[in-house]
């Protein structure tokens, strides 16, 4: 079992990729095993960006439900990723 | 290079004078220099920057996003990816409105099949009947979750 993570992003967004090094960065302190994560152009996916209620990228969805609408500190990306896990053991 | 009096640069732009004034405060539009009798003067340019801030408005854009915008289109360091990051946001912002208002429309029309276009009283009315009892519904739920934040907080 793991956590599914997408991030979503615009191309030629700053913070979308600032976003994903973050994400990259706590993926390998977990490890691949326990979290997938997907980058989703918004420009593509916009029905799902609005199903999910996202308002402006980059915005970080956990197993299909939108929980950092804003770019969050990595240690909130970690405890949030790491408290789902937990909940799947 | 001509300049316009604030009554020409409405018509031409098909606005009006108290919308350019209005503009003035919002910081959208300045009066190129003014006149010796202390009128405001205008330069084609002003009339192309209101068919922007119109077109604009008609697209959604609220009058600070426009502001944002037009400062970006002034400012030498901006580029295209920086209007495609606004323009992307305003999509967004559009689409999750329309969600919200489809939402709506659906609700609205369950309300319309369950009326049957009778005469009766407006007491008995299903559409009053139906809003009603998600107001009280509503009241309801707000009425528990304040007693809650009570109990967990005496």
């Amino acid at each position: 079992m793991s956590v599914k993570v997408e991030v979503f992003s615009s191309p030629g967004c700053s913070k979308c990729s600032q976003a994903k090094e973050i994400l990259k960065t706590v993926i390998e302190e977990l490890g691949k095993d326990q979290v997938t994560w997907r980058d989703v152009n918004i420009v593509d996916e916009m029905d799902y960006a609005v199903e999910l209620g996202i308002l402006s990228p980059p915005a970080i969805a956990i197993d299909g439900e939108l929980v950092f609408p804003v770019l969050p500190k990595p240690g909130r990306l970690r405890a949030e990723i790491i408290e789902r896990l937990e909940k799947l053991r | 290079m001509s300049t316009f009096t604030i009554g020409k640069v409405a018509a031409r732009a098909g606005v009006s004078a108290d919308s350019i004034r209005f503009y003035e405060r919002e910081g959208l539009i300045k009066p190129t220099n003014k006149s010796g009798a202390g009128y405001r003067l205008y330069t084609g340019e002003a009339i192309r920057r209101l068919n922007f801030i119109k077109h604009a408005q008609q697209c959604g854009f609220s009058l600070s996003e426009i502001r944002e915008l037009l400062e970006l289109k002034g400012h030498d360091r901006a580029c295209c990816n920086d209007i495609y990051r606004v323009a992307i946001e305003k999509k967004l912002q559009l689409e999750s409105k329309i969600k919200a208002l489809k939402t709506m429309s659906q609700a609205l029309s369950k309300l319309i099949d369950i009326c049957s276009h009778d005469a009766k009283p407006l007491d008995a009315c299903p559409i009053l009947g139906a809003l009603e009892s998600s107001i009280a519904k509503q009241n309801a739920r707000s009425k528990n979750s304040q007693s809650k934040r009570l109990g967990a907080n005496p």
